[in-house]
């Protein structure tokens, strides 16, 4: 009994720190959602697309990647309003389905662009602490988990902070809840929209270099990670942070388990029966409104 | 001789059309600094069209609308909120999961606004003093009465010159009604001019200094709210005489 007891302490510490880094991919995912009312199909690949970018100057100019951040945030952000303000905005105010489709235009594109120029093989950020590791107990965590939980930390309180205490922020709220109103009050909807997309940009940006740290990637790994957000989001219900938080906890954490139980055949399949369950029981989620 | 008072937003001869279904036709009306003003007329008239047409929402394809001396026909909404016009929406439309007090902080978004929002924050609680005793809780949680004090607070938080209020009394009891009315005054006396728009006739004829009546997309009569109130054709109209 004591020996299980023992033996799941792992995944359940590694499957905390994993959740960490779904939330900060389901965080940008859910923000596009609740002030565009778009889904942005292509946020995974946007993802893969930060893991990529922070590789080639890793290659090129051997820059660390999570130094690369300072630099690659402010440019993710940018991005992100440049694809918002001359992809998707007219699209938005024509239909959400209209931007769905160029949400996935966008995906294909980057997917296509990556395999030409880094090929399909699956690539990795290597640095030199990629294999180190704290031994807790009899079991090892390796660092770019507990590197990756901690940047989640960062990025929920920072942007908790920004849209709590912030005109912007809470220019953004408002119109994520009723966004003729929002106008009302003098807030432009449509520099709104920019910066919430620019931020689930920069989002993805830190998502992407804490996934590329953790897990080798390739052009279309977009996909699966996509469907993950989608569950985190599924199961901690829209709109809410601490949802989505709860939400990438609990995939991450049935992820490990699933693994550890099932093998890694049940790695992914439990998760996702976690959020059958829910929609089932609680179709907005755990904290769904 | 007597000084005209200054008109602080002239709307004249406005056609607005929705696709090509005309809903308003000829439409003058102005607003002078420190007045009342109500436009009145059933549901289906073209208030809301009006409304939205004087906060920018849709744009008139002919005529023109004046707020102070800048021509703001075409403006985009959120650009007229900024020169001073803020809108109370029918219906209150408040920010269902955002608490009393970040509803009422919102509405200082506008840069004039913001330098002045502490001092606006004070007025409101003084006005609503429930509202400050509720700061904390989320906006859908108010009764009715109370998420209308709200929405005009919030929209007094704008810092405005011309405040609209749509269909302030909708839904409400008349006690409060009366409660609210009695607040406008407070507010006209503090220097705001107040554009009234309502379909409860008799009680906001009793309190306006002038009115517009509206039928049909055209205004069909105008003039001080209690020579209206008198007129025939208002008596048999809305008021079943």
């Amino acid at each position: 009994m004591m020996e299980i007891l023992n033996d799941l302490i792992s995944p359940i510490v590694l499957g905390t720190l994993l959740g960490g880094l779904y939330v900060v991919v389901a965080l940008g995912l859910s923000l596009v959602f609740g002030v565009l009312k778009v889904i942005n199909v292509a946020h995974g690949t946007l993802v893969i697309l930060g893991s990529y970018v922070a590789y080639a100057v890793a290659s090129v100019w051997g820059i660390d990647p999570i130094l690369w951040l300072l630099l690659g945030i402010p440019l993710f952000f940018f991005l992100g309003i440049l694809i918002e303000k001359y992809l998707l905005a007219r699209a938005v105010s024509k239909s959400a389905d209209a931007a769905l489709i160029i949400a996935f235009g966008i995906a294909l594109i980057i997917q296509n662009a990556a395999q030409i120029i880094w090929s399909p093989q699956s690539r990795s950020l290597l640095t030199d602490y990629s294999f180190n590791s704290f031994q807790i107990g009899d079991i090892y965590i390796p660092l770019v988990y507990i590197l990756s939980f901690f940047a989640a930390l960062i990025v929920m309180l920072v942007v908790r902070q920004f849209l709590k205490k912030t005109y912007m922020g809470q220019a953004i709220t408002a119109a994520s809840q009723n966004k003729d109103t929002a106008e009302l009050m003098g807030i432009n909807s449509k520099q709104v929209y920019q910066i919430a997309f620019g931020i689930a940009m920069a989002m993805a940006a830190i998502a992407g270099v804490f996934y590329g740290l953790t897990f080798p990637f390739n052009p279309v790994s977009g996909n699966a990670l996509l469907i993950i957000a989608f569950g985190v989001v599924i199961l901690g219900g829209l709109g809410s942070m601490a949802g989505t938080f709860i939400g990438g906890i609990i995939f991450g954490l049935s992820q490990t388990l699933g693994g550890y139980f099932f093998g890694p055949t049940g790695q992914l399949l439990v998760p996702f029966l976690m959020v059958l369950v829910v929609l089932t029981i609680r179709p907005q989620g755990l904290f769904g409104r | 001789m007597e000084m005209t008072p200054e008109v602080m937003l002239q709307v004249k001869d406005i056609n607005v059309f929705y696709d090509k279904l005309g809903v308003l036709w000829d439409i003058s009306l102005d607003v002078k600094k420190g007045e009342i003003v109500a436009i009145v007329g059933s549901n289906g008239a073209g208030k809301s069209t009006l409304l939205k047409t004087i906060s920018g929402a849709i744009h008139p394809k002919e005529g023109s609308i004046v707020f102070g001396n800048q021509d703001i026909t075409k403006m985009d909404p959120y650009k007229i909120v900024g020169l001073g016009i803020s809108q109370v929406p029918e219906g209150r439309h408040l920010f269902p999961d955002m608490t009393v007090f970040e509803n009422l902080h919102i509405g200082s978004y506008n840069r004039d606004a913001r330098p002045h929002a502490e001092e606006n924050l004070a007025k409101v609680y003084k006005l609503f003093p429930i509202l400050e005793e509720r700061k904390k809780q989320l906006a859908k949680t108010l009764s009715g009465g109370q998420q209308q004090m709200v929405a005009i607070g919030r929209g007094l938080m704008a810092n405005p010159k011309l405040m609209i209020i749509d269909e302030m009394s909708l839904g409400l009891s008349p006690l409060i009604v009366s409660e609210l009315f009695y607040v406008l005054h407070e507010i006209k006396t503090q220097g705001i001019t107040i554009l009234l728009v309502e379909q409860n006739v008799c009680q906001t004829l009793d309190e306006a200094d002038r009115a517009y009546v509206l039928e049909t997309g055209h205004i069909v009569m105008s003039g001080n709210a209690d020579e209206l109130m008198d007129e025939e054709e208002v008596k048999n109209a809305y008021f079943g005489e």
